[in-house]
Parts: C-alpha cells; sequence; structure tokens
C-alpha cells in the first residue's frame, strides 16, 4: 500500500502544475482548465487522506469539490462566451479597460 | 452492512437552526417561479416579493435568539456571532434590495435572475457566516460567491461590467483552490475539519509545528485575504467594483466583507491564542499593508467607485488590525465596524448612485460639481457618509476606528494603532474631495439631474444615515451585542 | 427652573445646535426667518451664560478636584469603554463659556449681512457654536475630543464655501492641519485611557480627573520619557490651534479667506481652544514635564511675539495684519503660562480673554471697510479720516487697546504676564518687551496710511458704519474699556483655580 506522503505529494504536484498553469497561460480557456487541475489535486489529498484515517469525510468532500468545480466551470465559460461575443479573443492581456 | 439509521429528530433540529437560510432560498426559487408567470410590466413585485422573504429572514433569525443551536452533527451553529453577522448581512441585502427598487428600473436589471441571484449569494454569506467546519465555510464561500460572479458581469454589453467580472472570477477560482488545498492540507493534519475540535487540539499543541498544518493555515489564509481583499491579493477588487452594476458594488462591499470576515473571525480568535507568535507577524503585516496600500492608491482616483473601492481595501486593513489585537476586544471591534461599514457604504453608494447618470464616466468626482446646493439632501446625505467613512465623530464611523485602534493598543500593538489612525487621517484627503467638488467648485451648466429616487430608495438611504449617526451617537448597546456575541464563540 | 439650572451647561451647549436642526426645517427663501431664529439660538446660551456668570462660586478651585466643579452633569455615555458625559465648569473655562457665548451671537448678528446659502451658513455657524462650548464645558477626554472634531467640519465648509478667492486652498489647509493635531490627540488619548482606572468601577477612563490623580504612577506612565512623548504629542496637537510657531502657517491664509464673522469666532474662540487645551489637559497631567518643558513653551511665546509683528508690519492686506497680530498676542499667553507663577497664569489668561474681544473688533473693522471697498489694501486707502469719523474712531479704539494702550484690557493682561514671567526668564521677557516695540509699530503705521494723509478720492462718498455694525462692536468696546479700567471681576473669576493649577504643577512629586 502507498503510504499518505506518496498521495500527499501527487496531490501537490498536481496543485502546483495548476498554479504556474494560471500564473503563466495568456489563455483564458488554459487558465481555466489550470484552475480545475488544482482542485483535482485538492481532491487527491481529500481521498487520500480520507482512506487512510478510515473516514468517510474525505471523500464526501471530494464529491462537494467536484460539484462546486462544476458550478464555477459553468460561470467561467458563460462569461468566457460573452466576453468573446464582445472582444473576439480570449486572451487574458486584453483585458486592459479597466487599469488604475 | 446495515442501512445508518435516519435520525429525523437532528434534521429537524438542523433545519431549525438554518431558517434564515432557508426562508432566504425558498424566497429566491418563489422569485425565479413568479418570474414565469409575471408579465413585463409586473417585475417590479419581484423586487418586493424579495424584500418581504429577506424581512422575513431577519425575523426569523431574531426569533432563533441569540442562543447556541447546533446543527448537521456541528457542522452549522447558531450562536450569539452567527446571529449578529446573519443580521447584518440581512440588513446590507435589505438595504440593496430596496434600492433595486429604483436601480433595476435604470438600468435594465428588472429581472427575476437579478433578485435570485442576489438572494442566493446572501443564503451563502449566512452558511459562510454560521458554518463551524471549515467545508462548510468552503461551501458557503462559493455560494456566495459563484452568484457575485454572476452580478458583476450582469450587464453583459458593457464591456467593463464583463471584464471586471471575468478578472474576479479568474482570481476567486485561484483563490478558491488555495483555500481549499488549505483545508486539505489542516485535514491531513489534523484528522478533522471542525474549527472548534482543531482549536482545542491546537491548544494541546499537538499540531503546533506540524509543517503540513502551518503550511495548510498560511493557504487558507492566503484564500480568506483574496475574499477580503488584503494587499497584496487585492488586484481584483478595484476592476470587479468599477466594472460591476453600482447596486452590486455596494452589495460586495457591504455584505461579501461582512460574511468573509465572519468566517475568518471564527477561525483566528478561536485559533489564535495556540499560534499567536507565528500568526501575529503575519497579520500585522497584512493590516498594514492593506491599510497603507489603498488609502494611498485611493488617492490617485478620479472615479467615484474606483476610490471607494480602494478605500474598501483600506477599510479591510483596518477591520484586520482588530482582528490582529484579538480577543473579546478585538472581535467586538470587528463586529461594531462591520455592521458600521455595511450602513455608511451602502448609504455612499446609493446617493452616488443616484447622481451618476450613466455607468462607467458618470461616476467621474468631476461630474458631482454642485450638486450640494442644487439638491442639498443628497449632497448632505453623501457628505455624512463620507465623513463617517473618514472616522470623523459624532459619526459611527469614528466610533468603530476608536475601538479597532483601541483594541490594538490594548494588546500592545501600539505602533500599528499609530499607522491606522495615520492612515485614517490621509483617508480624509480624499474622502473630502467628492465634498468639496459638491460644495465648493463652480457648478457646470448642464448639472446632471439625479434620478428621482423611489420611495423605498429613500427608506434605504434615510434608514443608513439614521444607522450611521445613532451608532455614533448612541452606540452602547450595538457594542454590548458585539460584546457578547464575541463571549458566546469563545466560552 | 430646577431642568435649567441642573442642566445649565448642555443648554449652552446644546442649543444651538437645537437652532440649527429649527432652520432646516424652513423653506427655501425665507432667509429673514432662518436669520432671526439663529440670533435667538445664539442668545439663548448668552443669557444663560449671565446667569452662569452670577451663580458662580469664585472661592473654590476646580481644575483637579472633582467635588468644586460646579454645574456638573455627570452620566455614563458609552458604558462599555466607560466613555463619560462629564460637564462642569471651573475658573479656566468660565471665561472662555461667557466669551463664546458673546461672540457667537454678536457673529451671528455680523453675519446677517450674507446674502448666499443663509440657510446652510446659520445651520453650520449653530453647529460650530455647538462644538466650541462643548469643548470649553467638557471634562471628559473622549466628550472632549468629539466636540473638537465636530467643531472641524462646520469650519472647513464655512471657509470653504462663503470664503473668499482662494477658499478651497485655504479651508483644506486648515482641515489638515488641525486634523493632524487631532490624530496625535487621539494617541495621547489612547495612551492615557489604556494607562489608567477609575478608582470606583476599576475599568480604564477617560475622565480627566482621574488622569491628573493617575498621571504619573501607571503603566507605561511611570516612565518620564514616555510622559514626555506623550506631553509633546499633545502639545503639537494644541500648538497647531493655537498656532505656535512653527505650526501657524495655516492661520493667515484661513483668515484671509474666511469670511468676517468666521474670521472673528476663528480668532477670538478657536485660537483660545489651544492655549485652554494646555491649560486643562496638559499642565495638570503632566506637571512635571511641563517644569521640563517651561522654557522652550517660553522661547516658542516671545518667537510668535517678535515674528508675529514683524510679519504683521510687513503685510500690505490689513486682514492678514490683523491676522498676525494674533500670532503675536498669542505668543503672551504662551510666556505668561509658560512662567508657571500665578501672576503670569492669570495674565495669560487675561490675555485669551482680552484678545478674543479686541481681535473680534479687529475682524469686524476690517470686515466694514472690506463691504464698502471690496479690497483690504493699506495702502490702497489713505485720508478716510475725514470721510468716516465713526469708523475712524471704533479702528482708532481697537488698535490701541490691541497694541496695550493703559486703560483697555490688552494693557493689563500684558503688563500681568511680564510682571509674572519677569523673575523667570529675565532675558526672554526683554525681548518680548522689545517685541512690543514693533506691535506698536505696524498698528501706528497702518492707522497712518488708512486713515490719515491726503484723502484717495475713490473713497470720498464712503459710506459710514452703519446700524448694526455699530451694535457688534459697541459691547465689545464697552467691556475691553471696562476691565481695562477694573479687572477684578475677570481676574475673581479664574484667580483660584489658576493659583491651584500653579501650585498643582509646581508641587514635586
Amino acid at each position: 500500500m502507498i503510504e499518505p506522503p506518496a498521495y500527499l505529494l501527487l496531490s501537490a504536484i498536481l496543485f502546483g502544475i495548476g498554479v504556474v498553469g494560471v500564473v503563466a497561460r495568456r489563455n483564458i480557456l488554459i487558465i481555466l482548465m489550470s484552475v480545475e487541475v488544482m482542485l483535482n489535486g485538492v481532491n487527491v489529498a481529500f481521498v487520500a487522506v480520507g482512506s487512510y484515517l478510515g473516514d468517510a469525510t474525505g471523500g464526501i468532500f471530494a464529491f462537494m469539490v467536484m460539484t462546486v468545480a462544476a458550478a464555477e466551470a459553468a460561470v467561467g465559460l458563460a462569461l468566457l462566451i460573452a466576453l468573446y461575443r464582445i472582444r473576439e479573443t480570449i486572451d487574458i492581456t486584453e483585458l486592459k479597460v479597466l487599469k488604475w | 452492512m446495515t442501512p445508518i439509521a435516519m435520525d429525523t429528530g437532528a434534521l429537524v433540529r438542523g433545519l431549525y437552526c438554518i431558517l434564515p437560510e432557508m426562508v432566504v432560498i425558498g424566497t429566491a426559487i418563489l422569485v425565479l417561479l413568479a418570474d414565469l408567470l409575471l408579465p413585463e410590466e409586473g417585475k417590479k413585485r419581484l423586487c418586493h416579493l424579495s424584500v418581504a422573504g429577506v424581512a422575513a429572514a431577519i425575523l426569523s433569525a431574531l426569533w432563533l435568539g441569540p442562543g447556541k443551536i447546533e446543527g448537521f452533527s456541528g457542522m452549522i451553529v447558531h450562536d450569539g456571532m452567527g446571529l449578529f453577522f446573519t443580521l447584518t448581512i440581512l440588513a446590507a441585502a435589505l438595504l440593496t434590495l430596496m434600492m433595486a427598487t429604483g436601480y433595476s428600473e435604470w438600468e435594465g436589471t428588472q429581472k427575476g435572475e437579478f433578485y435570485a441571484l442576489i438572494l442566493l449569494s446572501t443564503s451563502g454569506m449566512l452558511f459562510m457566516a454560521e458554518g463551524t467546519d471549515l467545508m462548510t465555510v468552503f461551501l458557503g464561500l462559493e455560494t456566495l460567491s459563484i452568484p457575485i460572479y454572476c452580478l458583476v458581469g450582469f450587464h453583459r454589453g458593457r464591456m467593463r461590467s464583463l471584464e471586471g467580472a471575468m478578472k474576479y472570477f479568474l482570481l476567486g477560482a485561484f483563490s478558491s483552490g488555495f483555500f481549499l488545498y488549505g483545508i486539505a492540507l489542516m485535514y491531513a493534519a489534523a484528522g478533522t475539519t471542525r474549527i472548534p475540535v482543531i482549536a482545542s487540539m491546537m491548544r494541546d499543541a499537538r499540531l503546533y509545528g506540524n509543517p503540513v498544518f502551518l503550511a495548510g493555515i498560511g493557504l487558507l489564509l492566503v484564500g480568506f485575504a483574496f475574499k477580503v481583499s488584503l494587499v497584496p491579493f487585492h488586484m481584483w477588487t478595484p476592476d470587479a467594483y468599477e466594472g460591476a452594476p453600482t447596486l452590486v458594488t455596494a452589495f460586495m462591499g457591504a455584505a461579501v466583507k461582512a460574511a468573509a470576515f465572519a468566517a475568518l473571525l471564527r477561525v483566528v480568535l478561536l485559533t489564535f491564542p495556540a499560534i499567536l507568535p507565528a500568526m501575529s507577524g503575519v497579520l500585522w503585516v497584512l493590516a498594514a499593508l492593506t491599510m497603507t496600500v489603498g488609502n494611498f492608491s485611493a488617492l490617485l482616483q478620479n472615479n467615484m467607485k474606483r476610490m471607494l473601492a480602494y478605500s474598501s481595501i483600506a477599510h479591510a486593513g483596518y477591520i484586520l488590525v482588530g482582528l490582529t489585537a484579538g480577543g473579546v476586544a478585538g472581535g467586538q471591534a470587528v463586529l461594531f465596524y462591520v455592521l458600521v461599514y455595511a450602513f455608511m457604504n451602502l448609504g455612499a453608494f446609493g446617493v452616488i448612485m443616484l447622481v451618476a447618470q450613466r455607468e462607467d464616466d458618470g461616476y467621474d468626482i468631476d461630474n458631482f460639481a454642485g450638486i450640494g446646493f442644487r439638491y442639498p439632501v443628497l449632497g448632505g446625505l453623501l457628505s455624512l457618509f463620507l465623513v463617517s467613512l473618514a472616522g470623523i465623530p459624532p459619526t459611527a464611523g469614528f466610533v468603530g476606528k476608536f475601538y479597532l485602534f483601541g483594541a490594538a493598543v490594548r494588546s500592545g500593538y501600539v505602533g500599528l494603532a499609530v499607522l491606522g489612525v495615520l492612515n485614517s487621517a490621509v483617508s480624509v484627503y480624499y474622502y473630502l474631495r467628492p465634498v468639496v467638488s459638491m460644495y465648493m467648485a463652480p457648478a457646470p451648466e448642464g448639472i446632471p439631474v439625479p434620478r428621482p429616487p423611489r420611495s423605498a430608495f429613500s427608506f434605504a438611504l434615510c434608514a443608513s444615515a439614521a444607522a450611521v449617526l445613532l451608532l455614533g451617537v448612541m452606540p452602547a448597546s450595538a457594542l454590548e451585542f458585539a460584546e457578547r456575541s464575541v463571549l458566546s464563540l469563545l466560552m | 427652573m430646577g431642568f435649567i439650572d441642573n442642566h445649565i451647561l448642555s443648554l449652552m451647549t446644546f442649543l444651538p445646535v437645537l437652532g440649527a436642526a429649527a432652520i432646516l426645517c424652513v423653506p427655501r427663501g425665507k432667509d429673514d426667518v432662518i436669520r432671526w431664529i439663529a440670533a435667538a439660538a445664539s442668545f439663548l446660551p448668552l443669557v444663560l451664560s449671565v446667569k452662569l456668570l452670577y451663580a458662580f462660586d469664585r472661592s473654590v478651585a476646580g481644575v483637579n478636584v472633582a467635588g468644586q466643579f460646579q454645574f456638573v452633569e455627570h452620566y455614563s455615555w458609552i458604558p462599555s469603554i466607560n466613555v463619560e458625559y462629564f460637564l462642569g465648569a471651573d475658573g479656566i473655562s468660565m471665561p472662555m463659556l461667557i466669551l463664546t457665548a458673546l461672540l457667537s451671537f454678536l457673529a451671528v448678528i455680523g453675519s446677517f449681512g450674507i446674502e448666499k446659502k443663509v440657510k446652510g451658513y446659520m445651520a453650520l455657524f449653530l453647529l460650530l457654536e455647538t462644538g466650541m462650548m462643548g469643548v470649553f464645558a467638557s471634562l471628559d477626554f473622549f466628550l472632549f475630543y468629539v466636540f473638537w472634531e465636530v467643531m472641524l467640519l462646520p469650519m472647513y465648509f464655512l471657509i470653504g464655501i462663503w470664503g473668499g478667492p482662494r477658499k478651497e486652498y485655504a479651508a483644506i489647509k486648515f482641515f489638515l492641519y488641525t486634523l493632524a493635531g487631532s490624530v496625535l490627540m487621539l494617541l495621547v488619548l489612547l495612551a492615557l485611557y489604556f494607562n489608567t482606572t477609575n478608582p470606583e468601577t476599576g475599568g480604564h477612563t477617560f475622565n480627566l480627573l482621574h488622569y491628573m490623580a493617575q498621571s504619573t504612577h501607571n503603566g507605561w506612565l511611570k516612565g518620564f520619557d514616555v510622559r514626555i512623548l506623550l506631553f509633546l504629542g499633545l502639545f503639537i496637537g494644541f500648538a497647531i490651534k493655537v498656532p505656535l510657531f512653527p505650526f501657524h502657517t495655516w492661520l493667515p491664509d484661513a483668515h484671509v479667506e474666511a469670511p468676517t464673522a468666521i474670521s472673528v469666532i476663528l480668532a477670538g474662540v478657536l485660537l483660545k481652544m489651544g492655549t485652554y487645551g494646555l491649560m486643562r489637559i496638559s499642565f495638570p497631567i503632566f506637571p512635571d514635564v511641563t517644569r521640563w518643558f517651561a522654557v522652550p513653551m517660553a522661547v516658542i511665546g516671545v518667537i510668535n511675539i517678535v515674528y508675529g509683528a514683524l510679519c504683521a508690519m510687513a503685510q500690505s492686506d490689513l486682514k492678514k495684519m490683523v491676522a498676525y497680530s494674533s500670532v503675536s498676542h498669542m505668543g503672551f499667553v504662551m510666556l505668561g503660562m509658560a512662567a508657571l507663577t500665578p501672576t503670569g497664569m492669570v495674565g495669560g489668561a487675561m490675555q485669551m480673554f482680552s484678545h478674543g474681544l479686541i481681535t473680534a473688533m479687529l475682524f469686524f473693522l476690517v470686515g466694514v471697510v472690506y463691504d464698502r471697498a471690496h479690497h483690504r489694501q493699506i495702502d490702497g486707502f489713505g485720508g478716510l479720516g475725514a470721510v468716516v469719523p465713526v469708523y475712524t474712531a471704533f479702528v482708532s479704539f481697537a488698535f490701541f487697546a490691541s497694541l496695550g494702550l493703559p486703560g483697555l484690557s490688552g494693557f493689563i493682561a500684558e503688563q500681568m504676564v511680564f510682571l509674572g514671567s519677569f523673575d523667570v526668564f529675565r532675558t526672554i521677557v526683554v525681548i518680548a518687551a522689545l517685541g512690543i516695540i514693533f506691535v506698536a509699530a505696524f498698528h501706528l503705521w497702518a492707522l497712518q496710511r488708512v486713515f490719515l494723509g491726503p484723502l484717495n478720492p475713490k473713497y470720498a462718498a464712503l459710506e459710514e458704519i452703519n446700524a448694526r455694525e455699530v451694535f457688534c462692536l459697541a459691547p465689545l468696546g464697552i467691556i475691553v474699556m471696562y476691565i481695562g479700567v477694573w479687572p477684578m471681576p475677570v481676574i475673581s473669576l479664574m484667580n483660584s483655580s489658576l493659583v491651584h493649577l500653579v501650585d498643582l504643577v509646581k508641587a514635586v512629586i
């Protein structure tokens, strides 16, 4: 059996990939996907810890996180489409009407 | 495997505990249903329905009273502090919806989903304020945030609205990731997500020094810092505030801030004594940075909405001073200030909403020239709210700041109190700029004619003004309520 | 009459703001109604102040003895932090309360000529009067601070809206200077609060009398360096208001831009709050630091006297000259107080009262000529004495009172200051006495340029001073003359308190 630290390491790596993706990418769609990767990193941690402790909470939380992620994705994509209709771009650096 | 028996009594008790939340959610669903049935010209009934729902929620919260009721096996608790924040948030929602009577007509937000989103967001805030489990707090936070993303971008055709919403959404989702990862790490280290249990474990010093746990609490703090817009996690705030429909901006400043601080206060007050040395330094720096950067950035603004956005960052810094001080005095100061801030912030946005003719450039400070004498009531009200934001007696803003900085001095953070006082002196300059423009600048030819407020709108403004004055002159009972609320949490 | 007797200070404080509320209810366009309501709302405190004067027991001191304060009103206001609604009067505050009531009423009468936005003007003015009365009546530091700040905004608006051409600049400068002072005061307030306790309840307190009893042996206050820091914080806060060199630069701007009646109040009452604050708060709470800081205070006082006079001499604007003469005169107050002798202290307080009356006359008189000629350039007139003899007589009277002619109140006050401080700081006093020469010089020179010499033909038809203006000036002139001849009523009013204050400061702990 793989010990929890290994799972935690995996979750940290996933989370880190997500963070780097959000910070480094300019395409809003990819940023959204990176956020999903972050949340999935969290899920790995929840499930691993939950099963290690024999506690159902971890697994339940993972489901809740998925639900929330789905809701966020829905809103995010809707905003993205509305934005694309006006600006015809999904480049984050093009969002510069509001400054200082 | 035996099926788990359904404990009906516990379920009923749980539902009883979240009665105000249920009333608000129920109203939201009713509003959506009514939206389908009502003809176009009857849509203003939706607003009335929402106001009635929130008023009912306030009554139900009062009916529950300040006694401690636990629900859903301790995931949520209705206690004194929960009641205080519930009432603050519901009052803010009520005033917002009253202002919506007029605003929706002018800005085309007379739609069922607009009100339903406000109500759903309110319910999320209530869950956040009463959650005693990190997971409840997170779910409350998301229930709060997702409708707010939509509300910020509600003006689909306006670039600024969409851009503000997009920026807010991306940073909000990003910060949610941090928040959640913090919870996961704390869960890994402590084996639970109940805030009181974690707090009691920390008193035994079992967790103290566990790097996974410390990383968890750090990430959680980053998540909170994004939500209450502490420097350096504040970049979204001015954009979201400026872009959002003004009514939503007012609601965000008053209610979202209250809810986020409620949860932060619960976490910090309970866990604080154990991790004092590690945390207080971090909070100190955050508070100092937030006040200073917020105030100095606000000095440079020419747009009222943007100026008030930076001012709200500065106010988050002031409130954080109270959190840093900790203890009963600090908690009491935070509670009182959150309440006061809700009123003065809503009031100020309410007035500028009436004066500005259009979104975007209608909010330039120059646009307010000459308003003061032409429309003395509006001018007087806006001056009152700005003076209170600046913290000048005899307004509530002064008493609130006095308590915050007093709590800091009591806990030995003299430097932070000095910095806070100096900061609020700087802030007076930019709060007076609109006042100067209203009363002392020569009025231009085509002075804008403010919209005639609906009676509910006027009532909301007068109620805010009365609250700002009353809490400034007779703050005793509200302060006692705040003190009892904090004590009920710490007992 | 029981209610009036028991709440006389509250009534004096809050009647004006009630008047302001009444004014806000008057419909637009009824400017005369508004003026008369304002006059009534400021006349009633004046009546009450006369009553106060007769009921006041001159034999007891007050200062730090709770039982000796008179007309006391003591209630709990914000119980959770022990803020008290604590009003009371003693020999330090009595002259100031009377002065405030008198000048406020006269200033309202003097403002009858204001045509622009009368409603807002009068309402703000009455709010200002409430703030001033409250500052002089309160014995709780929190309450004092609240009233102190309440004054700030009306003043800002009164200068900024009804002022002269550079009004915004002057208003914001006044506001920021005063606010900086308030900020320092607030910090000292917090420090005192957390290091003192109310012996009856054991909680922290804002009661000034408790501060005076405990200021050297509680918490941080044990350290002399901490007390120095707190004293200096308060001192700067009050010095900005006085204004003492080098914090005086807001004053000329504010005075020049403010409308006449507001200049009267600014110079007549607001400047006194600084020195009053030192007497009421700084000296009795930090007696040892006061002794330690006495020489610097005297030096600052003398700088004020000489520098103010020299600046006044250099002015071409009559109002600016009068403003700088205030700087000079407030230096005498500071010098007398710094001597820490009974004579010096009484002289300083006397100068506060006397300067309040004289400077009010001066500003009224400058206003009179400005209303007619629409400028105030000293060199722009000439030979007015022949055209407006009554006005000339008034101005000469006021100028002579201001430069300290024997027989008028300014002379008594200045002589007492010199007598009281000569033994303590000989060199400094000699320099100050030389400063008097400059004071006399700029007054006489201005008098000569405006009223004597060949008549400027532009003003051959200048209107004589009218009845309303005489009504504002005559009472002041009569009191100035009366005190100049027979100062005992005023001296006995404050003597026992100030002697007690000096004993308190001198007593080595």
